[in-house]
């Protein structure tokens, strides 16, 4: 592990960080310079245009993505570890899909029973249909165990739910549709102060707890058999693993819809960046990572075809399918595991 | 105890592929598992990891049951390397050493300056501090192996169990790794368990060997006992097939133990040597070595307890000594309460103990590596090497008494490295059905020590024909090919009247019969308390002295008192009730294996008012040890060592001082005098004595008494005497003046005309036996048994 070109990495993924919510406060369908940004904040207006904008609409939407991104980032790399294998997600292994099909029973279940349902609800419905998917995927990992298999089973339960998801959306109501819709092309809009203080608990307790995991999942590395005769208790460990990153993949979905392949390719792209697998090291910076990512594709989805949005998803997949290609295929030729 | 045992391990991953698996290894020893593919090798280690769930049976690492061992303490007392590869993604070598360091680390796992100092001492250790920095996966196959190593190392286990450490490597690095391994045995006295499938490199580098195949574990043992070519093509399944294109190795019977010798580095060669065929040409075994000429063993079995056995080792012994050989006794396990202290304060059975008189020898706890001392119906207290082990049931003992294995051999090869003959005894009957699965100390033992067996009945309880024939006919085909001899014991009367019987034998038996052994009054330790001895309990009348002692339950070290029979005119009695003591002159308490229960024993049975009935009589009472604890006034036992009910008991009051028995077993040689007796026995004063204590517990003086025997060891008061010194009357001052005494005393005329030293008694009592076997066995033929004449 080489120091510096951590803290190297460390400092460039604070300041694209950085740059990217002032860039993301200052871009939009109207434009505002910095320096009305900041002068908006001290006018000291509550009513003021230019501050409603940025504190009811773009800074909401900028913590969410910085928040739900690092916990794709972490999701990911949770369960890359769990399953050793670098290329699953929780997009990929269905669990973003189940947490959509419960998200989708839920909302409009409840709304055609007159029932109006509460961030809460959104995810805490996200969070089972996550482990619930995530349950089929566990079940089938313990039958099948090339990891290639299980991605494509994973992918399998994720085209399960969606046809159910279809199923229950054309049988309801349009005006019930419309918000499932919105929700599941992917989106950070319409997030208020609110949901981001829910978000953010959720979020950052996973993420503490997940940095208190990092000794046993850096033993973990070695495989099971060398984790355990070092005292680690993999069964614990292995509960801890999937019950975090449900959540957090949980929470994503409820918040912010399906969100593809940020977590596969974040661990990645962190990983070649800082040169090593430390857990202590990785858990930080795959969150910073998956900010990054996140906020800048959530950028460009709402700013390059203004005032019309992209889904979040949509240009995520642009920019990190190569990236997952690429890593493929150097795995592969490098030593033929994946 | 640090190492690793299983006791009845079932192994398996569905169902149960091995089951009754007894394993020890100690620290600093090396124990190789080898066998076919597929023999579960690998299950058995990665079951005693816990990567598997037993099926069955405990581990044990040290004394404690694996499953009570929380699993950070078991990381940090067992570490392994697997065939398993990994593939951890960048990380540096110096990382996944680090790994091993967890079980030592924080909640964060961050390690402190130590732990960076072991680290780097691990890779100082396997030569691979260069390759720190390096990424893991970019590492040959040789350097991941020692990297894991170095993992193992620094995670400081007392046990490293290594699978296949040496596949993937190259002979060079196979070298390498495997002289670590040693070091890391022999140096940093890790115990290793390791599965190899180099039979050549096993050989060389291991303690002990579990051969492993077809389900079962099919050989135990030290190293020379499992390679034996035949076995070994058993094992794999090359029975006669060509296996030329391997070359020659060194388990291979042509082998000549100079080539095995060549490739050998230190202390286990011999080992290797030891293969080759004990009957090598003569002039061949000229050329070898004095070291790996293997000692001649004859073994003596018996059809029944009693039959005789150890006399009939003992002067064998004798007259194989005569004849100029240098000969050693062994007996793999002594069931007996009446133990003897070597000069090393270790306890053995004093069979052997007479034995090595015979063999001219000084005992040594090697003569007999597992002494029982029966402690309770069932229950018994085991000696290993002359320490005490603990208090074991007799199941308890019997399940694992395998892994008493290496123990055994270890105590034989000491032996065997200093005599020409050894002459081993075994224990009952070899035929025990029930008992017969791994035995270790009649036909289980042949075999290990690839012994010559010789059979002895006991014409003098009858049915001489059933005894021999029947223990023939139950014995298996392989087994009965070691029996080369028959020997009918304790015959009297005219031998010619059996001649007949002979004939018999050797027809049905098929076996030749070596000799009729007239029944012989010899005064030789016995093995036990069932020896006859004990029967006798009346008074003789021809006699003017009589000594009585008291038959306890747990009566020990009776042959304290055997000196008595030089003495014609002296009677020496054990009573078993108190009417039966009559007029005695000298009443003694012995030493007893339990004495809280000997002592309740006494009171139940009426002997406590009875002893100081006597005592107003003024009969001269002996207390000792055991019987000396009692004298006094209480006996306590805090620690429970003897009782698990009571905490005291009262004594017999007679002599003014209390016991506390402790845990702590004092075995001492003792070498004093008398310092005081009263009245008659005053002539006592001052005789040097030398014999030795063997007690759990101290006795304080509690009021008015004075010294007996010297350094506390004893007191006396008015006519009550007591001593924890055994072995009194072997000195024949003390004999004599003790008869002198007593005949003064009772006003009558002893002719002692000579006394001997009980030594030089028993040296004569030897000499005659020898006579006596030399006379009535077939020596030409026995020494053509053993290969020592043609």
């Amino acid at each position: 592990m080489n120091k510096k070109r951590v803290a190297i990495a460390f400092v460039i993924l604070c300041i694209l960080l950085l740059v990217l919510v002032v860039l993301n406060l200052c871009m939009g369908s109207v434009f505002l310079a910095p320096k009305a940004v900041f002068e908006a904040f001290h006018a000291g207006d509550p009513d003021a245009l230019n501050l409603v904008i940025i504190r009811d609409i773009r800074l909401p939407r900028i913590l969410a993505a910085v928040i739900l991104g690092g916990a794709l980032g972490l999701s990911g790399y949770l369960l890359q570890t769990f399953f050793n294998n670098p290329i699953v997600g929780p997009f990929v292994l269905g669990i973003s899909s189940g947490a959509k099909l419960a998200v989708a029973i839920a909302l409009i279940g409840l709304l055609s029973a007159g029932v109006h349902i509460s961030q809460g609800g959104m995810i805490l419905s996200a969070f089972t249909g996550a482990l619930i998917a995530m349950g089929f995927v566990l079940l089938l990992s313990l039958k099948v165990k090339n990891p290639s298999i299980l991605v494509v089973c994973g992918i399998m339960i994720g085209y399960i739910c969606s046809a159910v998801t279809d199923f229950v959306v054309t049988f309801a109501d349009d005006s019930n549709i419309v918000n499932l819709h919105n929700w599941s092309m992917g989106s950070f809009s319409g997030v208020n102060l609110k949901d981001v203080r829910i978000m953010a608990i959720v979020v950052f307790v996973c993420l503490v707890f997940v940095f208190f995991l990092s000794k046993p999942i850096g033993a973990y590395r070695l495989g099971e058999a060398y984790a355990a005769n070092m005292g680690v208790h993999v069964k614990a460990l292995r509960v801890a693993l999937i019950l975090t990153s449900s959540l957090l993949a949980g929470c994503v979905t409820a918040f912010a819809g399906p969100i593809s392949f940020v977590g596969i390719a974040i661990p990645h792209l962190v990983k070649s960046l800082c040169k090593t697998s430390s857990p202590r090291i990785m858990i930080p910076a795959c969150f910073l990572g998956g900010s990054v990512i996140t906020l800048f594709c959530d950028g460009i989805a709402r700013t390059v075809f203004a005032p019309t949005e992209l889904s979040v998803s949509s240009v995520t997949a642009v920019f990190l399918v190569p990236v997952v290609i690429v890593m493929m295929l150097k795995k592969k030729t490098k030593s033929g595991v994946a | 105890m640090k190492g690793l045992s299983s006791e009845n391990l079932a192994i398996g991953y569905d169902r149960i592929l091995i089951d009754q698996i007894c394993l020890s290894v100690k620290e600093g020893e090396i124990l190789t598992l080898i066998g076919p593919n597929g023999c579960g090798k690998s299950t058995l280690l990665k079951t005693l990891t816990g990567q598997l769930k037993k099926k069955g049976g405990v581990i044990f690492l040290g004394e404690e049951n694996r499953e009570n061992i929380g699993i950070k303490e078991t990381a940090k007392m067992m570490s392994m390397v697997t065939t398993e590869r990994i593939h951890p993604e960048l990380m540096t070598c110096a990382e996944v050493v680090e790994a091993g360091r967890y079980p030592y680390t924080g909640n964060l796992g961050i390690l402190s300056e130590e732990d960076t100092k072991k680290v780097r001492l691990a890779m100082e250790m396997t030569n691979t501090l260069d390759l720190a920095n390096r990424d893991f996966m970019t590492l040959s196959d040789g350097q991941k192996q020692r990297i894991l190593l170095a993992k193992a190392i620094c995670q400081e286990p007392e046990i490293l169990i290594l699978d296949e450490p040496t596949s993937y490597l190259d002979i060079r690095y196979k070298i390498e790794i495997l002289m670590q391994i040693k070091k890391l045995a022999k140096e940093q006295n890790m115990a290793v368990i390791m599965s190899l499938h180099e039979l050549e490199i096993a050989m060389r580098i291991s303690d002990y060997v579990v051969a492993l195949g077809d389900g079962k574990i099919l050989g135990t043992g030290r190293v020379e006992e499992i390679f034996k070519e035949e076995f070994i093509r058993k094992l794999y399944g090359i029975e006669g097939e060509d296996i030329s294109l391997i070359g020659t190795v060194p388990w291979m019977e042509e082998t000549k133990s100079g080539d095995a010798k060549n490739f050998s580095d230190s202390g286990k060669e011999a080992v290797s040597a030891d293969c080759s065929k004990p009957e090598a040409k003569p002039e061949k075994e000229m050329n070898l070595p004095k070291e790996t000429k293997r000692p001649k063993v004859i073994m003596i079995q018996g059809t029944m307890s009693n039959a005789g056995k150890s006399i009939i080792a003992a002067g064998l012994c004798r007259i194989f000594t005569n004849d100029g050989y240098r000969v050693a006794p062994f007996k793999s396990q002594n069931m007996a309460l009446n133990s003897y202290v070597t000069e090393d304060g270790k306890e053995m059975g004093r069979a052997q103990v007479v034995q090595a008189e015979c063999c001219k020898r000084k005992p040594d706890v090697n003569m007999n590596p597992i002494l029982l001392k029966p402690t309770g119906v069932t229950g018994s207290q085991v000696i290993v090497g002359g320490k005490v082990q603990g208090n074991m049931s007799a199941g308890e003992y019997f399940r694992q008494k395998t892994s008493y294995i290496p123990a055994i051999m270890e105590a034989f090869e000491t032996l065997s490295g200093d005599a020409d003959i050894i002459v081993v005894e075994g224990a009952g009957s070899p035929v025990e059905m029930n008992l017969k699965k791994d035995d270790i100390v009649n036909m289980g033992l042949a075999k290990l020590l690839d012994a010559s067996v010789l059979l002895v009945g006991d014409i003098d309880r009858g049915g001489i024909f059933a005894q021999l024939l029947g223990t023939l006919d139950l014995l298996d085909e392989e087994e009965r090919k070691r029996v080369k001899g028959l020997i009918v014991n304790k015959f009297r009367g005219d031998k010619s009247l059996f001649d007949s019987g002979v004939e018999f034998l050797k027809e049905r038996g098929k076996t030749d019969v070596l000799g009729v052994v007239p029944y012989m009054q010899l005064e030789i330790d016995d093995e036990d308390s069932l020896a006859e001895k004990l029967g006798q309990s009346k008074l003789n009348q021809n006699c003017k002295i009589d000594v009585s002692v008291i038959r306890l339950p747990y009566i020990s070290n009776f042959t304290d008192f055997y000196p008595f029979a030089q003495l014609p005119e002296v009677s020496l009695r054990f009573v078993n009730r108190p009417d039966e003591i009559g007029n005695t002159d000298l009443l003694i308490l012995p030493g007893s294996k339990n004495t809280i229960h000997d002592l309740k024993w006494l009171k139940t049975h009426g002997f406590d008012a009875l002893i100081r009935n006597k005592k107003e009589e003024g009969c001269v009472i002996l207390g000792i040890c055991g019987g000396f604890q009692m004298l006094g006034e209480s006996v306590w036992d805090p620690d429970h060592v003897e009782s698990s009910q009571s905490d005291s008991e009262t004594g017999l009051g007679l002599l003014a001082m209390k016991t506390v028995l402790g845990k702590e077993k004092k075995q001492v040689l003792f070498e004093g005098n008398i310092k005081g007796a009263a009245d008659e026995l005053e002539l006592l004063k001052g005789i040097s004595v030398n014999g030795y204590e063997i007690h759990m517990g101290e006795t304080l003086a509690t009021g008015d008494i004075t010294e007996f025997t010297s350094g506390q060891t004893g007191y006396y008061s008015g006519n009550v005497y007591g001593t924890y010194v055994h072995g009194l009357f072997d000195s024949r001052e003390v004999l004599k003046g003790f008869a002198l005494a007593l005949a003064k005393k009772k006003n009558v005329e002893l002719e002692i005309d000579e006394v001997l030293d009980y030594a030089d008694y028993r040296e004569a009592q030897y000499e005659a036996l020898s006579a006596n076997l030399r006379e009535s066995l077939d020596m030409e033929k026995i020494y053509k048994i053993l290969g020592l004449k043609t």
